[in-house]
């Protein structure tokens, strides 16, 4: 997981997605969400994955990157399908739920500085749950830098060797227990800063606000479309379903005119 | 297999929703707990604990789906009240980063809180019974037992929601009668992508084929099958726990033995409101 370049591509870089107001990329995630809970559509789930891929190219988001993170719950969402779905079209089905979905909230993160998603849910839990939310992100960042940085030194002195496993998993053991002790320092050190500013138990987060309102505009009206999609073919599946080999088709065409744009 | 990798969309409504209410109850009445304590103090190490859980979730064993999770850990660590809270930072980090669905988020807190508070009662009860010159056993059976326990309500949640997800009104894509029409002509052509290219295309015989398919399966077949899923999850899930019990012994016998304070201490001793691991310390 990386954690920096997620955090690069939230906080620097510029694109109309990041210039959008963060409480609309939440609802238009929300909308996103609902599209996939309502749809049991294989071809119209892949059409929403499409369109969410068209959003990042038009945000100007690093594509890569999202497609690697929506990626890693395909990989579970395989051995649950495998696992419990009754043929292949259903297994689809849950597999493309997990990519879409994640794809919807990945999309969020990298256009989206994190104190600003997390301020939302900073307002409706107790003090101590918002301000740990805030502090565990940031805390995320050195854990993960550290634990690499552990991992690439006993590489360097051969500790890491894939010929003897046993050898290899001391030496993670060894790189956690080493790890565990110098966030229990960290968390010392940090507390020690918060009393020297002043915390008094809560940490404030001032919400930003839209820079670009045809933005706002647009992924509010974009994941309405998908929302409405979902309702409609479901409500109308013995009809429309012959025809679902037509939803991907806007999505493509939305996907391949954002790539044109982009390189242009 | 702390928690559920079931997509958005698979578990009734009814479900997700009462995981999300008893979730949300849970973490007001553990934050407002914790907030008795000094909450200064206690923020840090919550973060601190809850970072490492998701550096150690982000790394997954691909061959049996399998990630370490660090629960009892943390458990150890924080303290009941301390890890419903952890649980829930853990399961919105990780739904944000794509890592799990967000309608099941709930449910995932629930089940991380109690292998949480779970392994932290029974390492606690061990430790009273067996003593702690024999940390790295009792953290070992305590991670064992803890996720055999959780990986059952896993498999229960799967048999309460998913057994029928499927077999509802959804309006999927039939593999038996799969057509790709032209809407301005209707019936141009059709394919059978799952069944052999067989020629499905009149509506009439459409429906025929449907009402044979279910009158051959049966309505239930076409559910989850919750017997498989635990086949699966049984049978890859201790190989998982083996790791996540070993890590765990190796851990905490090695925090154990250099660092005390951090097991021992704190909400075992409950005094002087010190952070675990700081009592030499001066203020």
């Amino acid at each position: 997981m990386d954690v920096g370049a997620i955090d690069r591509s939230a906080t620097l870089g510029t694109g109309p997605l990041r210039s959008a107001d963060p409480r609309s990329k939440l609802v238009a995630l929300a909308l996103v969400l609902g599209a996939v809970l309502v749809s049991w559509n294989a071809l119209v789930l892949a059409s929403f994955t499409i369109a969410l891929l068209a959003a990042s190219v038009w945000g100007r988001l690093p594509v890569g990157l999202a497609i690697r993170l929506a990626a890693y719950p395909a990989v579970f969402a395989l051995v649950f399908a495998f696992a419990s779905a009754p043929d292949a079209m259903t297994a689809s089905v849950i597999v493309l739920k997990a990519t879409t979905a994640a794809l919807g909230a990945v999309t969020v993160v990298l256009s989206t500085p994190y104190p600003q998603v997390f301020a939302p849910l900073q307002r409706i839990t107790p003090g101590i749950v918002g301000d740990a939310m805030l502090m565990t992100y940031r805390s995320l960042f050195i854990l993960l830098e550290k634990f690499s940085n552990l991992l690439r030194a006993a590489r360097l002195r051969a500790g890491l060797a894939g010929k003897n496993p046993v050898r290899s998993a001391r030496v993670v053991f060894s790189a956690l227990g080493g790890l565990m002790l110098y966030a229990v320092d960290l968390a010392q050190r940090d507390y020690d800063i918060m009393r020297v500013r002043g915390y008094e138990g809560r940490l404030r987060t001032t919400p930003a606000g839209s820079t670009n309102r045809l933005a706002d505009v647009t992924i509010l009206v974009g994941s309405l479309v998908m929302l409405a999609t979902s309702v409609v073919w479901r409500s109308a599946a013995t009809t429309l379903n012959p025809y679902s080999w037509l939803a991907p088709l806007p999505a493509l065409a939305a996907l391949g005119l954002t790539f044109a744009l982009r390189r242009g | 297999m702390s928690h559920l990798h079931i997509p958005d969309g698979v578990l009734p409504v009814w479900l997700w929703v009462a995981g999300w209410v008893a979730t949300l109850a849970a973490v007001t009445v553990a934050g407002r707990v914790a907030e008795r304590v000094d909450v200064r103090r206690r923020v840090p190490l919550l973060a601190v604990v809850s970072a490492l859980m998701l550096v150690a979730m982000s790394s997954e064993i691909v061959p049996i789906a399998y990630h370490i999770n660090l629960t009892v850990v943390g458990g150890v660590l924080l303290g009941p009240a301390l890890s419903i809270i952890a649980s829930f930072i853990v399961e919105v980090v990780l739904a944000l980063l794509g890592h799990g669905g967000i309608t099941v988020l709930g449910l995932n807190t629930l089940i991380i809180a109690g292998e949480m508070v779970l392994g932290w009662a029974l390492f606690r009860g061990l430790v009273n019974l067996a003593g702690r010159s024999r940390v790295r056993l009792i953290a070992f059976v305590a991670t064992v037992v803890t996720l055999a326990v959780t990986t059952t309500a896993l498999v229960g949640i799967v048999a309460i929601g998913g057994s029928g997800a499927t077999a509802r009104e959804s309006g999927a894509l039939d593999p038996a009668t799969l057509r790709f029409d032209n809407p301005f002509s209707r019936g141009v052509f059709s394919l059978g992508l799952f069944s052999g290219g067989e020629d499905h295309g009149h509506a009439e015989r459409e429906q025929h084929t449907v009402e044979a398919v279910e009158d051959e399966q049966g309505p239930d077949e076409t559910g989850l099958s919750v017997g498989r899923f635990a086949a699966v999850i049984y049978t890859l899930g201790p190989i998982g726990w083996a790791i996540e019990a070993l890590l765990t012994a190796w851990l905490l016998g090695y925090v154990a033995q250099v660092r005390p304070g951090l097991i021992w201490g704190g909400h075992w001793q409950r005094s002087g409101g010190r952070m675990p691991g700081d009592e030499g310390t001066v203020n």
